[in-house]
């Protein structure tokens, strides 16, 4: 049966872009999880809980965004770890307590963040290396520079500093609140500029951007050094939330930070995708965390769930690709 | 004396879960307690804690990957085992070595309403502030083998790795007559056992201007990743090498072998200190390694079960918890200062597998690759 519309003509039903579906996906799996956690544990649905989920997602989300638009470029940075490593240390490092030196040295490590980024970006469009090996030597590099700095946690914060990531308005993290801001704030500046859409341009045929006139180079080192950005923000971030730094605090990130994106409809290949599904894959993660953790599952199961919802995430995306 | 009655009541009633299940050696009230010479120790009033029975208990554990963790979270499971009858549930969650996990895990197990929270740090510093304010919202929290930076915790339940640190640093010291060149053999970066036992070994090795660090270099606690990086401190200072300082001896094996691969003859081989494992006491005795064994028992997680409980009845408890670590010396290798609990070769499980931790509580038939630990949950 057709639906009609009052004028009795057919309704034509449009079909669903593929980052409302990647959304719906996401918000469906959302919502089972939920539901599974409301069924086996009263204490899940808690304010205080579902805020804390809100909280842990925060520092994926920020590492995520940057990795968001070089993965939309067609890219990929895999320094991101090492870079969020060195900075943490230098973070705390060069603070070491003292209040007064907060301020000029987030600007520092905000700049040499921008500044690593910048090379990497660079890298891959000055010598025409593939992002995967720039950024991998400079993961090495980076990693290198941290431990030389220090082997061991260094440093520490002033008080109040810690507030970045524990503090809450309205019982949501401040940091939290803050990346949900910045993701919205890029999701329009991607869609509403014209660097914006170069960056899509750029991932979707980088030959036809260039053929356009768009300038490739400077859209291709701009979001590696957007990248770089979101990454000292991350190192400013973890340092809050443990209270030092330490050399080895960003490892995990490397390729973790590739999971929301994937998870969020980013297109590996570039062109497609929205940096807001990588906030709610973000979210995502945390809360199938948070479930497992209240069914009391141990980690290597976690490991194996969630790479099997990066692996169906991924099958169902590849599918409607297909279709569409 | 009154002042003292509650630390010696502590010290009677924690000295009696110390037991061991393999050889016995000291089995005296904890010596860190005994030998401290404070005119007062610091006890700590839980009467806030009280609360009756059934309890449910959070263990936020750093993670596993070595055979000592695995035996002492089985450890922990036989303590909640032992005391079914008034813990309702022993919620265990596993960082896999990542403080943000662990953050996130500690943030988790308070949500789900736990009544006191043990915690092993993965990193000292990284866990501080998470494990403050579970304190702060009136959680009691038990800081388990690995501690936080600060004191924002009720008590601390270890084997005192100040005191093994200082040991073998001293024992290495006398052995070399305060001359000669060492090498660290480190644990995990920011890990406190690593830090809390290497730090107190430097401050005794400074005391002795001909003894100098070669290098300092961290096994993650794994023979395979110590065997590597003593390869390359053995390719670069070859014999001039007198002792190897480690942090335990899960990493021991591999230094020993890489020493052996180097050409290092039975009786060549420099002094190494060591802990709990059965692997390297086998290899001191068959390749003439001068070795002094101090013990990390892990029988500490399942005597932090009962620490648990006695917070919860509202009991006082020392602001530390020591487990008592046997010593144990090769022949003729004992100093001034160092001496054995019991002959070496009595520590030794000859048919026991390498990585078999001799100084687990759980019994001779306890096999951690088949163990299958019972408990509340």
């Amino acid at each position: 049966m057709s639906s009609t519309t009052i004028s009795g003509k057919p309704a034509v039903r449009r079909p669903l872009t593929p980052a409302t579906a990647r959304f719906l996906m996401i918000g469906m799996l959302m919502a089972i999880i939920v539901a599974i956690g409301a069924l086996v544990a009263d204490r899940f649905l808690r304010p205080a809980n579902l805020a804390n989920v809100f909280e842990q997602a925060t520092d994926l989300a920020l590492v995520a965004l940057g990795q968001s638009l070089t993965v939309l470029t067609g890219g990929i940075d895999l320094s991101v770890g090492s870079l969020i490593s060195l900075l943490s240390v230098l973070t705390s490092g060069l603070i070491d307590g003292n209040g007064a030196m907060v301020l000029p040295v987030c600007a520092g490590v905000i700049l040499l963040g921008v500044l690593v980024g910048t090379l990497n970006g660079c890298g891959v469009v000055l010598l025409k290396i593939h992002p995967l090996i720039v950024t991998l030597g400079m993961g090495a590099v980076l990693q290198g520079v941290a431990l030389l700095y220090t082997r061991s946690p260094v440093g520490g914060i002033p008080d109040g500093f810690d507030s970045i990531a524990y503090g809450r308005i309205g019982g949501l993290s401040v940091g939290g609140i803050a990346v949900l801001l910045i993701f919205v704030a890029v999701a329009v500046l991607l869609r509403r500029t014209a660097t914006g859409r170069a960056i899509y341009a750029v991932g979707d045929d980088r030959h036809a951007a260039t053929l356009l006139g768009l300038k490739v180079r400077r859209v291709t080192i701009l979001v590696y050094a957007a990248s770089g950005l979101f990454s000292a923000l991350t190192a400013i971030y973890l340092v809050a939330r443990f209270g030092s730094g330490q050399p080895y605090t960003g490892a995990d990130y490397t390729l973790s930070s590739v999971t929301p994106v994937v998870v969020g409809g980013i297109v590996l290949s570039g062109g497609r995708g929205n940096v807001l599904g990588t906030l709610l894959g973000a979210y995502l993660l945390a809360l199938l965390n948070n479930l497992l953790n209240f069914l009391h599952v141990p980690t290597q199961i976690q490991l194996v769930a969630e790479g099997l919802i990066i692996m169906a995430a991924v099958a169902v995306h590849v599918e409607r690709e297909k279709r569409a | 004396m009154a002042k003292r009655l509650p630390l010696l009541c502590c010290i009677a009633a924690y000295c009696v879960g110390a037991h061991q299940a393999f050889a016995r050696g000291y089995e005296g009230a904890p010596r860190t307690e005994l030998f401290n010479p404070a005119l007062t120790s610091c006890i700590r009033d839980t009467a806030t804690y009280k609360k009756a029975p059934p309890y449910v208990i959070g263990f936020s554990n750093a993670g596993l990957g070595d055979s000592w963790r695995v035996v002492a979270l089985d450890e922990i499971k036989q303590g909640a085992q032992d005391h079914k009858d008034v813990i309702k549930k022993l919620i265990i969650t596993d960082a896999g070595h990542d403080d943000a996990k662990q953050v996130s895990d500690v943030q988790d197990l308070v949500s789900q309403g736990v009544d006191l929270l043990i915690v092993s740090a993965n990193t000292e510093k990284a866990l501080d502030p998470v494990v403050t304010r579970a304190m702060k919202r009136g959680i009691p929290v038990i800081m388990l083998d690995r501690r936080i930076a600060s004191d924002h915790f009720v008590t601390y339940v270890n084997a005192s790795d100040p005191m093994m640190g200082r040991l073998w640093a001293q024992w290495i010291v006398e052995k070399l007559h305060g001359k000669g060149n060492i090498v660290i053999l480190a644990g995990q970066a920011g890990s406190s056992p690593s830090e809390n036992r290497m730090n107190p070994a430097l401050e005794i090795f400074k005391q002795y201007p001909d003894i100098h660090i070669l290098d300092t270099v961290y096994s993650d606690w794994s023979p395979v990743k110590a065997k590597q990086v003593m390869q390359a401190v053995i390719a670069k200072y070859g014999h001039s090498i007198n002792a190897v300082w480690s942090a335990h001896g899960l990493q021991v094996p591999g230094s020993i072998e890489a020493f052996r691969e180097a050409g290092f003859k039975p009786g060549e081989i420099p002094m190494h200190t060591t802990a709990d494992v059965n692997g390297p006491l086998k290899m001191a005795v068959q390749y003439k390694v001068p070795m002094l064994e101090v013990g990390d028992p892990p029988a500490q997680y399942r005597l932090a079960i009962g620490v648990a409980l006695k917070v919860l009845s509202g009991a006082p408890v020392p602001c530390v918890v020591t487990v008592n670590s046997q010593i144990a010396v090769t022949p003729g290798d004992e100093t001034p200062s160092v001496k054995g609990d019991l002959p070496f070769k009595d520590m030794i499980v000859p048919n026991g597998a390498d990585d078999m931790l001799i100084t687990n509580d759980l019994g001779p038939d306890y096999t951690p690759s088949t163990a299958h630990i019972e408990y509340p949950h």
